[in-house]
């Protein structure tokens, strides 16, 4: 913060507001972490004043689950001017996306699991990390985005690193980035979200976005997935 | 007869749980977990020698008549949880291997059998029961992880966050009512 003149009162309520940011404690984030699941909310409108209890909801998906992706693309950039006030640089920037975008991907593996297998007479979770990465592609990109991602990689150089590619991804649809911040990508969102999943499934991993345009999809996204070494040796062991 | 659920979150906290005494309705005095740790009591770490050793129906029919003590539910709560935690290495050897979720009897203790159910999101229910009933602990463990999902919705629950929602609460006593 370096006004010429800080205001006082300015300075006061920006120091809060940037130290309650800082420790990026569960009850200063949370409250970002309602909208941005386009396609979990099962919210139905109720009729004012009536709100029923969530315990009474189906969690089933319902034809008017979907968020608008206009009222989304608005809060989504609230979201990300928020946060670029309360930060030092762009790594720290994408440090507290990946950390939001991390809450809704707890809760979204939970409820895409139950969607899928509470009717099956044996519920499965995934114990491998190759059809995990592959639901991750398919099952999770479809709840959150309503389509699959375009392509998964595996990197040729790191036996640990993995990617998905998403050749227009729906929520940095409407950003331009600066050209003075040109590394830094929003899909940082989306990359926590699958770290919390691939976390949630044992498969302890860093997940970063990166920014990869070509020719023909100027907004081509790569989210780059290194796993732990723990992993890959657990990998290993259980193939025999 | 009773049953005990536990509720622990990925990195082992306990976030709920509770007793249920099924065969005697009148006595389903379960309750969560702040109510029921062990009375400091001069004979508590008697108590914990009689459960250990497997000598709980003893005393039961000791003090049966008064039916003032319940296993698991009184002096003996300690050895209750440290029969669920101990399990926890059982079970984390087992989920490695097996993609289901739910995890019939993968723990034995003197007369508690463990089973256990884990979520897609690690988190893991832990139920000590004493007889087989394995379609009902399975519907039973389906109920509470539908009410586990909504409670997670929650944007203000985290992973650590103990469930303290009464709603959470009944709906769960009466799947267990139900089904166990």
């Amino acid at each position: 913060m370096s006004y010429p003149q800080p205001h006082p009162r300015f300075s006061v309520l920006s120091n809060s507001s940037l130290s309650s940011a800082e420790h990026l404690s569960p009850a200063s984030s949370s409250r970002f972490s309602l909208p941005s699941a386009p396609s979990i909310n099962t919210a139905t409108t109720p009729k004012p004043g009536v709100r029923p209890n969530i315990y009474d909801r189906p969690l089933n998906k319902t034809r008017n689950a979907e968020v608008s992706a206009a009222a989304f693309a608005f809060m989504f950039s609230e979201i990300v001017q928020y946060t670029q006030k309360r930060v030092s640089g762009i790594n720290d920037l994408e440090r507290r996306l990946n950390t939001l975008g991390y809450r809704i991907g707890t809760r979204v593996l939970e409820l895409m699991a139950w969607r899928n297998e509470s009717a099956a007479k044996a519920p499965k979770r995934e114990t491998r990390f190759l059809p995990a990465l592959m639901s991750i592609h398919t099952h999770v990109w479809r709840a959150v985005f309503g389509k699959p991602a375009d392509a998964i990689e595996k990197s040729v150089e790191n036996a640990d690193e993995y990617m998905i590619i998403d050749n227009d991804p729906p929520i940095t649809r409407n950003i331009s980035v600066p050209r003075d911040m040109s590394s830094l990508s929003c899909s940082s969102f989306t990359a926590g979200i699958v770290e919390a999943v691939l976390d949630g499934l044992g498969f302890s991993a860093r997940v970063t976005a990166h920014n990869t345009p070509n020719d023909q999809y100027p907004n081509r996204t790569t989210i780059l997935i290194k796993l732990e070494k723990s992993v890959l040796e657990r990998e290993e062991a259980l193939k025999t | 007869m009773s049953h005990h659920l536990f509720l622990l979150s990925p990195s082992d906290t306990p976030l709920y749980s509770l007793t249920h005494y099924s065969s005697k309705p009148s006595q389903s005095t379960s309750s969560p977990l702040a109510s029921n740790l062990p009375s400091w009591s001069t004979s508590a770490f008697a108590g914990t020698l009689t459960a250990l050793s497997g000598a709980s129906s003893a005393s039961q029919t000791q003090h049966g008549q008064g039916g003032t003590v319940k296993i698991g539910g009184g002096q003996d709560r300690h050895v209750i949880q440290m029969i669920a935690n101990a399990s926890l290495d059982a079970i984390e050897e087992v989920m490695r291997k097996e993609s289901v979720m739910y995890l019939k009897s993968v723990d034995k203790f003197n007369e508690w059998t463990v089973s256990a159910f884990v979520t897609p999101g690690n988190m893991k229910f832990v139920l000590l029961h004493e007889s087989r009933n394995d379609d009902g602990i399975k519907a039973f463990f389906n109920d509470v992880w539908e009410l586990y999902v909504k409670t997670m919705l929650n944007p203000f629950h985290t992973a650590h966050t103990p469930i303290r929602s009464p709603v959470f609460d009944a709906r769960v006593r009466a799947s267990a009512k139900k089904h166990l």
